[in-house]
């Protein structure tokens, strides 16, 4: 009972200082404390905003950006699971694919954005390749990892009761693993929106990344700053989901 | 054991379980596969079946990876996108471990200061860079802002996370003898998170590396970041892939020196 309550009086307290923050804000550029051009004041952003919102401008970008991630995500997601899994389980497959793996792992992936571009040309496929690099490994090291730190006698008895490899992979390996695999996929849901929105900027041709950039050169802020908002509301969001799908997935999770 | 530490970490605990020759073979196998991956490279490029520019034979990447460093401009790109990183790192690193640490033991500073935390969390870095152009130029100050922002947050909420872990009976043990707050911090609490704060130094470490070169690419004027872009444009790919050895090396390195000198410092990490 007192827990709710504090997490209550947490939820009012912590509006305090960003509400705070903002009205100083707002009052330092109504008084011309701070330089319009440069920093527009939160009312404006929120015009900008709405107005972003109202003329339809903000769906082209978003669903571009949107989809980007998503694809990119989800392929990262199921390709990292499965060369996980596969290198886990099998001698084989991890002493081939070892040594790629440890050297494509350590390239900084921004680095590859502008020899993707060069390489594969300036276009979605590129975009896509690039996002799924960079979401790709920690997916893949946190499910082997998860893999091979399961316990034996999980994998034991299957054996015993003569369980067929797929079946083993479905039913056991794979819920057992997730904790680890939901913990790498964390790590790479950051990583991708980084990648998405960076590759944009340097695409130049459409996205939230583009039109940041975008604007910013063509000096107008506040729209700018709109488009910056309506990112960090999607990064919240995302992470939002992806909390929820965790509890879901893996209630047992954090009460330890 | 963290998304970042790789497949070494398990590797070593299985080879202690398994016989070594066996294991040698087969990682033999993969470093076949390596160097059958990078022949057909070089005889797809030297055979013209793909005909393109941007395909260099891989002989042609090791020779300017070599004129490269023979001609210094790589070092030089190098080294100033390193004192970058280091530079921002450090800030990040004393802002993250201090603010960790007080804001988990004050709850005043908490509730002020955490929700603000959240907000700007979520932002993809790159995003932030357009808006601080308009106040810190395109030069140093930029690049070493966001290297520190983005390395922030992992050693920030690992430290968080880690004070808020340490062991109760150790606070009230000090407590009890009357130990001041600043003694406290500093002797107990500080040692007892020495480990988490290590998990969010390491994440940091391959972070700043890759949060310096995005900057580079984005405002850049010098740097490995904007050495890469600029091959682009003059359509050098063999400068360019070499360049990104270089890159990857580096970030090797880095991660290989921050073990060591983890297992040096905080010799009681990872033996739970």
């Amino acid at each position: 009972m007192s827990r709710r309550r504090e997490r209550l009086g947490l939820g009012l307290l912590g509006l305090v200082s960003p509400v705070l923050v903002l009205c100083i804000w707002e009052f330092a550029s109504r008084l011309g404390w701070t330089n319009p051009v440069l920093l527009p004041s939160p009312s404006q952003i929120t015009a900008a905003l709405f107005a972003l919102m109202t003329s339809g401008a903000i769906a082209g970008p978003l669903a571009h950006t949107a989809g980007l991630f998503v694809a990119g995500y989800v392929l990262a997601v199921l390709i990292g699971v499965g060369i996980g899994i596969a290198m886990a389980t099998s001698e084989t497959l991890y002493g081939l694919l070892e040594p790629l793996v440890e050297i494509v792992r350590p390239i900084p992936k921004p680095a590859l954005v502008p020899v993707l571009f060069l390489f594969l040309g300036i276009g979605k496929a590129t975009m896509l390749t690039l996002v799924v690099l960079a979401a790709v490994f920690p997916v893949l090291i946190s499910t082997f990892q998860g893999v091979r730190g399961l316990d034996p006698v999980l994998l034991e008895t299957a054996r015993t009761f003569q369980v067929s490899r797929a079946r083993t992979i479905v039913s056991i390996i794979l819920p057992a693993s997730l904790p680890m695999i939901l913990a790498g996929m964390r790590v790479s849901l950051g990583l991708a929106l980084v990648i998405v929105i960076l590759a944009e900027m340097l695409a130049g041709e459409d996205g939230i990344g583009f039109r940041i950039l975008d604007l910013e050169r063509s000096f107008q802020v506040r729209d700018m700053f709109a488009w910056i908002v309506v990112l960090v509301a999607m990064g919240g969001a995302l992470t939002k989901l992806f909390d929820i799908a965790e509890r879901g997935l893996v209630p047992w999770r954090g009460r330890s | 054991m963290s998304a970042m530490d790789g497949l070494a970490g398990v590797r070593e605990k299985r080879s202690s379980r398994r016989s070594g020759p066996n294991g040698m073979d087969r990682r033999a196998y993969g470093f076949l596969l390596l160097a059958v991956l990078l022949s057909f490279w070089e005889l797809s490029s030297r055979a013209g079946w793909i005909v393109s520019a941007y395909w260099p034979p891989v002989s042609h990447i090791f020779a300017a990876a070599i004129a490269q460093l023979a001609g210094g401009e790589i070092l030089l790109a190098l080294a100033s996108t390193l004192r970058r990183a280091a530079i921002g790192y450090i800030a990040a690193s004393v802002a993250g471990i201090v603010l960790g640490i007080v804001l988990a033991r004050n709850r005043v500073l908490r509730y002020g200061l955490l929700p603000l935390i959240e907000i700007v969390r979520p932002m993809p870095t790159p995003a932030v860079i357009p808006p601080l152009i308009l106040f810190l130029g395109v030069d140093d100050a930029l690049k070493i802002f966001i290297v520190a922002l983005a390395s922030f947050f992992p050693i920030f909420s690992n430290t968080f996370t880690g004070v808020a872990a340490i062991d109760d009976t150790l606070i009230q043990t000090a407590r009890t003898f009357r130990t001041s707050t600043v003694r406290l911090l500093a002797r107990v609490v500080f040692p007892a998170t020495l480990p988490a704060i290590a998990a969010g130094l390491r994440t940091a470490t391959s972070l700043c590396l890759v949060v310096a070169v995005l900057s580079e690419m984005i405002a850049g004027s010098s740097g490995i970041g904007y050495y890469l872009v600029e091959t682009q444009y003059a359509m050098r790919p063999d400068l360019m892939y070499a360049a990104v050895l270089y890159l990857a090396a580096t970030g090797y390195a880095l991660n290989r020196i921050f073990l060591a000198l983890e297992a040096r410092m905080v010799p009681w990490m990872g033996r739970s």
